[in-house]
């Protein structure tokens, strides 16, 4: 551990006295447990480089914050001194409507950037969870994303630029301000998702979309995750164009239908599924989608417009929303055949191990996120179904990553699940990046 | 390599592969010592063809052990030179290895072997009404496993993106012969994105013997529709009205007056000589989408001035309107005895300004550049005009292409979009990336290539302070086009 006094000094020089808390003000930004003595909010990405520099000659670990929304995801770190805050870069650096592109400080939350970009009837095609808090460098850190993923695809297919500081101070672009671009080698791939391991993005250069004309969303109820299942793969294998396929389980569903002021009959399977287009080819899919739920067995079918649209899909993204417990959130990844299997055990699995638990599923992606209470129970028990549930998907030729989790639970078992033999090369990047590893320490796999 | 050595080397490698993987005679090698870019030549010592992922292991484990330099290639269609064996050694052909391993439509997915043709894929699910929606224009010769390695675009990106977002899972020979795999069916797999950052690394990361990829449904409804406009202003102002409406095409294509007469003088596609410049327009979707927006998009013509619309009734008309477009690069031979092809891009909304001021660049040279270019996603493939007998004239045209590549940075761009780094264009890097941001692409080759033996002296300037702008001599430049591609029946990018 580095002296909490020393750190403060040096970022203090370099942020000025504004711009630091220490003791009690910094220990709200702990890390699963572990406070900084020092929190750092640079106004620069100079700043940013400064501090990193001052942190590596220190050997202080270092954690970026963004929204905070994410702190959840990754290993318990080995060690943290200095909580860096992207919280002041939070300027629009461009945007050119008509190239499609925009370019976003990493501390912007991305309401503020939906908000930015709206006038011009543009949008950045991102949905993840706390749309709200959630910043771009969070985002892009965490690789999170929405159900919009189906239509639009993740950060790892918007982002065509970033901007990083590394681990020595060195700050570094990647890519180009230019939607199509294979000068060199893809870095920005090498920064999603890397959870702040590699360097710490300050900028990023996106490909928009323009706003949809027309959305609509048919919610339909079925009586078993198998049979939505059949209507699933019936839309995705058609020339049917959704922007986005949820298959929620029955409690699920019913926690989506309320919001959005439908009835919901209890035990009943939802499938959700939005349409983007033109109003005339929003509303011939949509009856498309509707004679394919009928065909597999559909007890309801509702469409949803404006409000109750909107209130559907805000339900779905932020799962289970803020009332309810989540203090469990697995993230399945299978091939699309093998959703409505992963999501029936493991809800099964959790209420054998008395885990209350919904599973709220991007079908048309094979991502399976199952949210469970695990409060209550032990740790061990917790730690037990994580392993089986992960056992599952495995089984069905996938992976699971534990999103959020008790720290007890955290310490029972690996978040990440395994590599394989990519790990050696993973290390290797780690090593070349980031030699005296003071990036987020242990967080990521492998304990990288 | 001194021959003992060689045909030591060569013995082991056939106990590897067999009698008949094994080139060792000049003649057959010299088949090898290029790729599309015809002018820089660079000889294997030995060529070994695998038919399996153990062979290419094994091969690679030889060569490490011997401290041979090997380099991939796949159909041998890049652009830039990235299949060449610039320091001898050993080079891998992967054509062998051209199986379809597994089609999975109700998982929408497919895993290929690297050496499988682009557009075989497509040919096999056809039935099943998907396709693979990346088509690079040598689609029926390119490989996937050399799409991988330059992350090749296609005339469709503007909607469905290039290779990188259509490749989910990897698996690679090491350049010390360890076989990893990335990725796979299942999306987001935990860890750093190595997908991601193998595609497009230009064969300096290893050799991908197989690929996972995406295949997506047919779309319900194609529509092609092409303007005729005066000028290439009113063009160039289409598009930005295009975007700016909301629409995003499936593609945006467009020829300039130069590149219209070029294709007339050979293949008579019956594009109007006259004309500024043509705009091709392709729609896909569901039909009642692809129906609305029709309208639309020739208003918007039509507000720019455009001169004629010609609207594609069927398949064969949509070929025709096509087969113009295809035929531009090759046609330049119809009207020059020399041509310098350039794979730059700018911001969209920078269109009229670069082209103007290759325009006035052009007339400066006293030399003529054609250009055609993905409209949509600003990719130009400006074309100088040259005659290389004349040795002045060649050195204006290399001068020119600097400049031109120069102005699409300073605008914001980059210097290629789909054709790779490869040997051409090496020594421009310092254009756009400072030192600090090669180093960074530097540390990452040394993760997966530490010894340097993987595909050597691609990508990375080969002097740190030497930025030569249209340097590099005669051989540069020349290129012959295929007859296929004379008769607009396949085209290069």
């Amino acid at each position: 551990m580095v002296d909490p006094a020393v750190l403060a000094k040096r970022a203090r020089d370099i942020v000025g006295s504004d711009h630091i808390q220490t003791g009690a003000a910094a220990a709200a930004f702990a890390v699963d447990g572990i406070a900084p003595g020092v929190l750092a909010s640079p106004g620069s990405e100079e700043d940013v480089s400064r501090l990193l520099a001052a942190a590596e000659e220190l050997e202080a670990a270092v954690a970026p914050w963004g929204g905070g929304t994410k702190m959840g995801l990754g290993a318990p770190p080995r060690r943290l001194d200095l909580v860096l805050s992207l919280a002041r870069l939070n300027r629009v650096v461009d945007h050119e409507p008509a190239d499609l592109t925009a370019t976003f400080q990493a501390g912007m939350p991305l309401a503020a950037v939906q908000a930015h970009l709206k006038p011009k009837a543009q949008f950045l095609a991102l949905d993840p969870p706390f749309g709200a808090r959630a910043t771009i460098g969070g985002i892009l850190a965490a690789n999170a994303s929405g159900p919009s993923r189906l239509g639009y695809g993740t950060a790892r297919d918007l982002v065509i630029a970033v901007r990083v500081v590394h681990a020595d101070g060195t700050v570094t672009k990647g890519g180009a301000k230019v939607v199509k671009n294979v000068t060199g080698y893809d870095m920005n791939k090498l920064y999603i998702g890397s959870l702040g391991t590699l360097g710490i993005l300050t900028e990023a250069t996106f490909r928009l979309y323009p706003l949809p004309v027309a959305e609509e969303t048919s919610l339909c109820a079925f009586p078993t995750l198998e049979a939505a299942g059949t209507a699933v793969a019936e839309i995705l294998g058609s020339s049917l164009v959704p922007r986005a396929v949820e298959l929620l389980s029955a409690g699920a569903a019913e926690m989506v239908a309320a919001p959005a002021g439908l009835p919901w009959a209890g035990g009943q399977v939802g499938l959700a599924v939005m349409i983007v287009s033109v109003p005339e080819a929003v509303r011939a899919q949509l009856n498309d989608v509707a004679k394919f739920c009928r065909g597999a067995g559909s007890t309801a079918d509702h469409v949803m417009t404006g409000a109750a649209h909107t209130a559907c899909w805000e339900a779905i993204r932020e799962f289970p929303g803020p009332s309810a417990p989540r203090s469990l959130v697995l993230k399945g990844s299978v091939p699309l055949t093998r959703v409505p299997e992963l999501m029936s055990r493991g809800v099964g699995l959790a209420g054998q191990r008395h885990l209350p638990c919904q599973a709220v599923a991007e079908a048309g992606s094979g991502i399976v996120r199952l949210y469970a209470d695990a409060l209550p129970a032990p740790p061990e028990r917790t730690a037990d179904y994580v392993e089986t549930v992960r056992g599952v998907a495995a089984e069905l030729g996938g992976h699971l990553v534990v999103l959020e989790a008790p720290l007890a639970v955290k310490r029972r078992v690996d978040v990440w699940g395994p590599v394989g033999k990519a790990l050696r090369l993973m290390q290797g990047l780690k090593t070349q990046f980031d030699p005296k590893g003071i990036l987020n320490p242990g967080r990521f796999v492998g304990g990288i | 390599m001194e021959r003992q050595r060689k045909a030591r080397l060569a013995a082991a490698l056939r106990a590897i592969v067999g009698q008949d993987g094994v080139i060792t005679e000049e003649d057959e090698l010299r088949v090898y010592e290029c790729d599309g870019l015809t002018i820089f030549k660079a000889l294997p010592e030995l060529v070994v063809l695998p038919r399996t992922a153990e062979q290419v292991e094994a091969a690679v484990r030889l060569c490490y052990r011997e401290r041979v330099p090997v380099v991939p290639r796949g159909a041998g269609t890049g652009l830039s030179g990235g299949a060449l064996a610039l320091e001898g050694g050993v080079l891998i052909g992967l054509n062998r290895m051209s199986h379809i391993l597994e089609v999975d439509v109700p998982n929408h997915r497919a895993v290929v072997q690297a050496g499988m043709v682009n557009v075989w894929l497509t040919n096999k699910i056809a039935g099943d009404n998907f396709y693979y929606a990346p088509d690079p224009a040598s689609q029926t010769a390119c490989t996937i496993g050399g799409n991988v390695a330059e992350n090749a675009g296609g005339v469709h990106t503007l909607k469905y993106g290039v290779t990188t977002n259509h490749v989910l899972g990897l698996e690679i020979v090491l350049p010390d012969g360890e076989v990893v795999e990335f990725g796979g069916k299942a999306l987001d797999p935990p860890g750093y994105d190595l997908t991601g950052v193998f595609v497009g690394s230009e064969g300096t990361f290893g050799i991908c013997t197989a690929v996972t990829l995406r295949i997506l449904p047919k779309p319900e409804a194609v529509k092609t529709l092409m303007g005729v406009f005066e000028t290439i202003d009113d063009a160039s102002n289409t598009v930005s009205a295009i975007v700016a409406a909301g629409i995003i095409p499936a593609c945006l294509e467009m020829m300039d007056s130069l590149s219209i007469q070029a294709v007339e003088q050979g293949i008579r596609a019956g594009l109007p000589t006259d004309a500024g410049a043509v705009l091709l327009v392709e729609l896909d979707g569901p039909r009642a989408e692809v129906e609305a927006l029709l309208p639309p998009i020739s208003r918007l013509m039509r507000q720019n001035k455009v001169r004629e619309i010609r609207i594609a009734k069927d398949e064969a008309e949509r070929l025709l309107l096509w087969k113009g477009r295809k035929a531009a690069f090759a046609a330049m031979g119809q009207i020059s005895p020399d041509c310098y092809l350039q794979d730059a891009v700018i911001p969209r909304t920078r269109l009229p300004q670069i082209l103007h001021e290759i325009a006035v660049l052009s007339r400066e040279y006293g030399l003529r550049v054609a250009n055609v270019f993905h409209a949509g996603d600003g990719n130009l493939h400006p074309m100088i005009l040259y005659d290389g007998r004349n040795e002045a004239e060649l050195h204006r045209a290399e001068e020119l292409g600097g400049k031109i590549m120069q102005r699409c940075i300073e605008l914001g761009g980059s210097i290629t979009g789909e054709h790779g780094v490869g040997r051409e264009k090496r020594d421009y890097m310092p254009l756009m990336y400072t030192e600090a941001d090669l180093e960074a692409m530097r540390k990452v080759r040394q993760v997966f290539n530490p010894d340097g033996l993987m595909n050597p002296g691609k990508i990375f300037p080969t002097s740190k302070s030497c930025v030569e702008v249209g340097a590099g001599g005669r051989d540069r430049i020349g290129y012959r086009p295929h007859r296929l591609e004379v008769m607009g029946l396949a085209q290069r990018f």
